[in-house]
């Protein structure tokens, strides 16, 4: 076990003029248990608390109470063990604009304790793997974004860290840049480095991690490998627009094929296993009551779905 | 601890060695006080030649740019507070404290060389001061820079807003560059105005300066200024680093 926590909890006191001050908790009680070696990841939307999760994890934040073990050390009485077993990518990147980011790699590498043989070479590697050997000596800040960040996975992972955290690492990247990281990150693990990213992003904790969690307003509300929370919903969802949704709603109910219904923003979203054979049974019992459909279509369940499920409303909103 | 620091010093100073021409910029105020000014106040010292207005004047000249060129070092700081810089730094094994001593050294360093291309231009204008006092000049300059550094990056590590620093230190620039005598010994001045000059911390730089230049190597002003500096840097660099752990929260 790589991570190990129990119980976080993170309250920020916010300061609300005139002497005043609220008490904000961003993270209200979380258990995390990461494997070695494998993706997990984080998923919820903006303000759920993921970064502030992450944060303590890392040993920036120190936690109001709970504790969490890191590469086998605790964060906080043994930051500085923790430290030495981590790369932390942050959602900012972390890349000096002045210097280039060869700098940043050497300096970075150096800190650990590299001789600056050992670090120039090991940022060779790296500005190789990740095609940044034409660009190491610009300065960071006439780098595209897409490379920027490449820079900072770069330096994240200069010391050989067993553990990286990702925090949003694909956030305002195009597709293409997008797919590339995920590639990078998946080649971490098959090198055997455990990942722990987070994301609002739903296509990529499905596509990328192993297991994951899903946070909202600070607690966990599912856990799970993405097939397994999927499953939970329900392999397929039929989503409906209609007159008289209140209606459809109650008839859906009633079929036996179907095994939740949910009204939202005027569609009803219906979950059933088998969506190719309960459609068209889905049509008839409609047809019988005579209420007459706008549209409708099949779709596999989403991690979306799991996220309303729990949550109640969908990440697409919440975000 | 050391090799840390060490290593933040020479990061930094390759950045700025990359843009030598803003250290060059720097320079430029005393520079043009010097060639402009200094004849204008020989007119008003009775009796007053261009030597003895220098002596009275050079140090002055030199503090300024500790004023308006080390008082701003914290500026990039304010940046690396959101761009994750701090943050990446603060997770890995870097000694913390080193993060803001690399970067003071490094002002150190720039202010030494600022003062003294200042005052080899004030040589060739006609002042004269021996080795000894023109070596502890520059000891003094370092002491400044690591003063008016350190309480640069406290300032930006606590208030963590371009315009909030700004605005802090153009507001205290104008006094503290009058209290201190600048421009004419604060002692020419009324006794109210010479108590109140005793709490700028530069009034005792550029007092120290011109025992210095008179060739009063030993004159009590000199220790005090060297003291009073060295307690006062003291002090701000260990708020800047507190300021720096308390980034997280």
């Amino acid at each position: 076990m790589i991570i190990e926590a129990h119980d976080l909890r993170k309250t920020f006191t916010a300061k609300r003029g005139r002497g005043k001050t609220e008490q904000v908790e961003a993270v209200r009680g979380i258990d995390l248990a990461v494997e070695t070696g494998e993706i997990f990841a984080a998923l919820g939307p903006n303000g759920a608390g993921k970064t502030t999760t992450v944060r303590m994890l890392a040993t920036f934040t120190v936690p109001t109470s709970g504790s969490a073990k890191v590469a086998g050390y605790d964060v906080v009485s043994q930051a500085a063990k923790v430290r030495e077993s981590i790369g932390y990518v942050s959602q900012a990147g972390g890349v000096d604009d002045n210097a280039p980011g060869l700098d940043s790699l050497i300096l970075t590498a150096r800190l650990a304790g590299m001789s600056l043989k050992q670090a120039k070479a090991r940022a060779d590697e790296l500005l190789t793997t990740f095609s940044l050997s034409d660009i190491a000596n610009r300065e960071a800040k006439t780098l595209s974004g897409g490379q920027k960040r490449r820079f900072a996975l770069a330096i994240g992972l200069v010391t050989r860290p067993p553990l990286v955290f990702l925090d949003e690492p694909t956030t305002g990247l195009d597709p293409q840049n997008r797919a590339n990281l995920w590639d990078e990150v998946r080649k971490l693990r098959d090198e055997g480095t455990s990942v722990l990213l987070t994301t609002h992003y739903l296509d990529e904790a499905d596509a990328l991690c192993d297991r994951l969690v899903i946070i909202d307003n600070g607690k966990i509300v599912a856990e799970g490998t993405p097939g397994e929370l999927k499953k939970e919903v329900a392999g397929d969802v039929v989503t409906l627009k209609l007159k008289g949704s209140d209606e459809a709603e109650d008839v859906l109910k009633a079929q036996p094929y179907i095994k939740e219904v949910r009204a939202e923003d005027g569609l009803l979203r219906a979950y059933l296993d088998d969506g190719e054979h309960g459609l068209p049974m889905m049509l008839r019992a409609l047809e019988e009551r005579n209420l007459t459909l706008e549209s409708i279509s099949l779709d596999r369940a989403t991690l979306d779905d799991v996220f309303l499920k729990h949550t109640g409303r969908s990440l697409r909103d919440a975000a | 601890m050391l090799r840390h620091t060490l290593l933040f010093f020479d990061y930094e100073v390759k950045n700025l060695l990359r843009r030598p021409i803003w250290a060059v910029f720097g320079i430029i105020q005393p520079v043009m006080y010097l060639i402009f000014f200094a004849p204008l106040l020989r007119t008003t010292v009775p009796g007053g030649n261009m030597e003895q207005v220098l002596a009275m004047f050079t140090p002055g000249a030199m503090m300024m740019i500790a004023l308006f060129g080390s008082l701003f070092a914290g500026f990039g700081m304010i940046n690396e507070t959101r761009n994750g810089v701090l943050e990446r730094l603060a997770v890995s094994p870097a000694w913390r404290p080193g993060i803001v001593l690399g970067r003071v050294m490094k002002d150190m360093v720039a202010l030494v060389v600022q003062a003294t291309l200042v005052m080899l231009l004030a040589l060739l204008l006609g002042l004269r001061i021996t080795v000894p006092a023109f070596l502890l000049m520059l000891l003094l300059m370092a002491a400044t820079g690591m003063f008016a550094a350190s309480l640069s990056y406290g300032l930006a590590l606590a208030i963590r807003d371009e315009m909030g620093v700004s605005q802090i230190v153009q507001f205290f620039a104008l006094p503290l560059t009058l209290l201190a005598g600048l421009f004419l010994p604060v002692n020419l001045g009324p006794q109210w105005l010479q108590t109140v000059a005793k709490f700028n911390p530069l009034y005792y730089a550029v007092e120290a300066g011109r025992s210095l230049f008179r060739g009063d190597l030993g004159d009590s002003t000199v220790p005090v200024a060297f003291g009073l500096l060295i307690v006062l840097a003291a002090i701000t660099l260990t708020w800047s680093m507190r300021s720096l752990r308390s980034l997280a929260g």
